[in-house]
């Protein structure tokens, strides 16, 4: 009984700093302290975005949207694991690669943006590529620091065994260091949506970023301010999915 | 919590002998194959397989780079971007870490601040520039604010889950005899979060430089941003391209700098 | 011996003038501009360099922009005084109930010889009118912005429809590659890209939308809100006056070293680009029809849901 009520009291907190910053705007929108074009009230957006909602308007780009994060995610993960795992335990691997990765990684990606239009054109593949370059690394490097930082005990049990190579990464080395990979998933998570929005603002023909700097040059901040509160949502809603799917695959990490 | 550093570090606490030739022994396929690439990148350019204005040959834009140490817009660019830069991450972590601290010790502020906090970081700041310009102009306040919310995030969620991952014990003891919330925080909280702290700021150190390029470039007349697109737009592709350089060049630097001051005021990070 | 006289003499001089120099500086009002670094704006840079409006009692603060994305915001948040801005993004603003208001026109394409903005395409394309691009990719920088409208009443124009052509943004120094690597099948360019796009053989012109469709239009304009043309009238007059002085001179330089050295100055563009460009005559007025006639398109286009009170966002001052 009192759990539910300290779990409700705690909702109940958690919405009022939030709420109390809408109330400010909102009061400060109607006395018209502050520009209602530049910054419309709360109370506006929320009618853009019912509006937004109700007539649909918002599936087609959403999905846009989700279906590029999706896939620059996913390719980054999945080449940030590999790269990541190849150059921890394959020292050939590592003098070949360190450098590289060393010399891209400081760049801004978008001053890369003339390059990639010049080689991948101007559409998908620069945008994927975009969100790849920024998010690979955060996974690569946890990776890589994750296995290396393995208890060499395990290897070397693994060793003594005679466990073939593949067998070892597959059940001992990439099991062991899931925790590390994880948390540079998580890193990249945020960092990937923010760039697949700016990938859509600098080469999309659709999808919310385009859509939010479509509206904002045309001045239509209501519109896009509504927008940004789906972008909101969805970033939301991804971080809930990786927290289910982190404390499912790493049941013990939350205890210590 | 994610300690995201670079590859080099970890390799490095094996055996110390002879370090700089193993740094260099180790890598030198790598080296090479960075060689092979840019040496490509000459020959296309050169040998026209790659034909744009916006190809230039790999000596081209060493040769703009060296041209622009004897004088030019480009250092002075660099050093704006770099003070916003520095700036930004010095407010931005210290609010980070704050705020960090402040949330991760009180359940209740926690709960009531997070949210909030949770709702700001998915918004992309290049959409929110124009409301933004209301109140923070178009000049380096506008710039700073952008870089220093950049940073706040991965040195407040580093610091917060450090706090929370105090042993609890210690605190108790430092309660049970009777030390004062001040020196709780200063010798019991602050260097058992240092850790989780450093990682965060690290994260934050590479992410700096590259938003506040990002925030010159799309509402910038200074900086390394503004020069890499007036560069574009004025057709000088090997001054942009060596602005590129410089930029890694600078981030790559500011990276080992970090390690080794880490290394330095935190030694026993890593030993974990 | 009698240099030591001559300078101490001179620097004796150098402080009694030094005092009134900085008092005179300190008399002058400052006024910050958003500039977008295109030649489109030499006239007011022209003006600066003269002392145009250093004469007026002005000390004019530029800040560039690339993309254009601060003036309009600035201007309502106070950052800035004026801005440089064109003709669609303003009614935009006008539309959503921003007191954008004309004060000077900036841009105006009143002779063929020197339009340098075409729709290009490949040589071998076969593409020859809007009817041809039914089906394929035209590249404009700002999808509903200007060049988009134009280029969309060029397809119009020609026998095709503009809804059956695929508009993508393509920014203007990426377009000559997106060209030839048949990435885009017809592009909207402006200068000097079009000019260093056509210099290679290969690219061939296909119109030039703005003196073809709308000989005389006005593209370019300087904008304030109406708050600050009521709290600075007298500012903004003299800007007006200083901007008008400095469009003569340009008008009677526009082949000059001098013009050129202006423009290099803060577009940073190579003089020897810049010497092969035509330079279109500076507009002196802005003129009402033309730009009823730009408001007429966007309605057709969608980007306005009525027309607007155009006396209410030219001022007088602009006619």
């Amino acid at each position: 009984m009192s759990w539910r009520l300290k779990a409700l009291s705690a909702n109940l907190l958690g919405l009022i700093s939030p709420a109390s910053v809408l109330c400010i705007w909102e009061t400060a929108g109607a006395l018209g302290w502050i520009n209602p074009v530049l910054l419309p009230r709360p109370s506006l957006i929320l009618r853009s975005l019912v509006d937004l909602v109700g007539d649909g308007a918002v599936f087609s780009p959403l999905l846009h949207t989700i279906a590029l994060f999706a896939v620059g995610y996913g390719l980054a993960c999945v080449i940030g694991i590999c790269i990541g795992v190849a150059m921890a335990t394959n020292q050939v691997l590592y003098g070949l690669l360190e450098p590289l990765t060393e010399c891209i990684r400081p760049i801004p990606k978008s001053a890369l943006v003339p390059v990639l239009f010049l080689f991948l054109g101007i559409g998908r593949a620069t945008m994927i590529t975009v969100v790849v370059l920024a998010a690979v690394f955060p996974v690569l490097i946890s990776t890589f620091q994750g296995v290396r930082g393995l208890d060499p005990v395990l290897l070397e049990t693994a060793r003594t065994f005679q466990v073939r190579r593949q067998r070892t990464i597959f059940s001992i080395i990439l099991p062991a260091s899931l925790p590390m990979i994880l948390a540079g998933m998580r890193v990249a998570l945020g960092l990937g949506l923010v760039l697949v929005i700016l990938a859509e603002m600098l080469a999309g023909e659709d999808g919310v970023g385009f859509r939010i700097l479509d509206l904002q040059r045309s001045f239509q901040i209501r519109d896009m301010f509504a927008w940004i509160f789906v972008l909101v949502l969805l970033g939301g809603g991804l971080m809930m999915l990786f927290d289910v799917a982190e404390r499912r695959l790493v049941p013990w990490r939350g205890r210590t | 919590m994610s300690t995201i550093g670079t590859i080099g570090e970890i390799s490095r606490t094996g055996a110390r002998t002879n370090r700089a030739a193993q740094l260099i022994g180790v890598r030198l396929y790598g080296l090479l194959l960075i060689l092979v690439l840019l040496s490509l990148w000459e020959l296309s350019a050169r040998l026209g397989w790659v034909v744009s204005a916006y190809w230039p040959p790999v000596t081209a834009i060493l040769r703009a780079a060296v041209g622009e140490l004897a004088g030019g817009d480009m250092l002075d660019a660099l050093a704006s971007t770099l003070r916003r830069a520095a700036i930004g991450y010095i407010v931005g972590s210290v609010v980070g870490v704050v705020l960090g601290i402040l949330l991760g010790k009180s359940r209740v502020l926690r709960l009531a601040l997070l949210p909030l906090i949770e709702i700001i970081r998915p918004i992309p700041t290049p959409a929110v520039i124009p409301p933004l310009i209301l109140f923070l102009g178009v000049d380096d306040a506008l710039k700073i604010f952008i870089v220093s919310l950049a940073s706040f995030f991965p040195v407040f969620t580093n610091t917060i889950s450090g706090v929370a991952a105090i042993d609890d014990t210690l605190i108790q003891t430092a309660r049970t005899f009777r030390i004062g919330w001040l020196r709780t925080l200063v010798s019991v909280v602050l260097p058992a979060t240092l850790p989780a702290v450093t990682a965060g700021l690290r994260t934050a150190t590479s992410l700096t430089l590259v938003v506040a390029v990002l925030a010159e470039m799309i509402a910038g007349s200074s900086g390394m941003g503004y020069y890499l697109v007036q560069m574009q737009y004025a057709l000088r592709p090997d001054l942009m391209y060596a602005a590129v350089l410089y930029l890694a060049i600078v981030g790559y630097c500011l990276n080992r700098a970090f390690i080794v001051l880490e290394a330095r005021f935190v030694p026993w990070i890593g030993k974990t | 011996m009698r240099k030591t006289i001559l300078s101490a003499g001179l620097a004796l001089m150098g402080l009694m003038i030094l005092p009134h120099l900085s008092a005179s500086a300190a008399e002058l009002e400052k006024v910050r501009v958003s500039i977008i670094p295109i030649n489109d704006v030499a006239p007011m840079f022209a003006a600066i360099q003269n002392g145009y409006f250093r004469e007026l009692g002005l000390e004019i603060d530029t800040t560039p922009s690339t993309g254009g994305a601060t003036g309009i915001p600035g201007l309502v948040g106070g950052s800035f005084d004026i801005a440089y801005g064109n003709v669609v993004s303003a009614l935009l603003a006008s539309q959503q109930g921003l007191d954008v208001r004309v004060i000077a026109p900036g841009t105006k394409l009143t002779d063929k010889d020197t339009d340098t903005t075409p729709v290009l395409a490949l040589s071998d394309s076969g593409i020859k009118t809007g009817k041809d691009l039914e089906g394929k990719t035209f590249a404009v920088n700002t999808r509903n912005n200007v060049i988009w409208l134009y280029a969309r009443t060029w397809v119009k124009a020609t026998g095709g429809d503009p809804g059956k052509v695929t508009f993508k943004e393509v920014p203007f120094p990426q377009v000559e590659d997106a060209l030839r690597q048949k990435r885009v099948d017809a592009a909207f360019l402006v200068a000097p890209f079009s000019i260093i796009a056509m210099q290679k053989p290969g690219i061939s012109v296909l119109a030039h939308p703005y003196t073809e469709l709308q000989l005389g239009v006005d593209v370019g304009q300087w904008i304030t809100t109406g708050k600050l043309l009521a709290e600075k009238p007298e500012t903004m007059k003299k800007f007006v006056a200083g901007l008008r002085k400095g469009a003569e001179w340009y008008n009677a330089n526009r082949s000059s070293d001098a013009l050129i050295s202006i423009i290099t100055g803060y577009s940073k563009t190579d003089a020897s680009i810049l010497k092969s460009i035509a330079l279109p005559a500076a507009p002196l007025k802005s003129d009402l029809d033309q730009i009823k006639r730009t408001m007429d398109l966007m309605v057709d286009s969608k980007l306005l849901s009525k027309p607007l009170d155009l006396s209410k966002i030219i001022d007088p001052l602009a006619l």
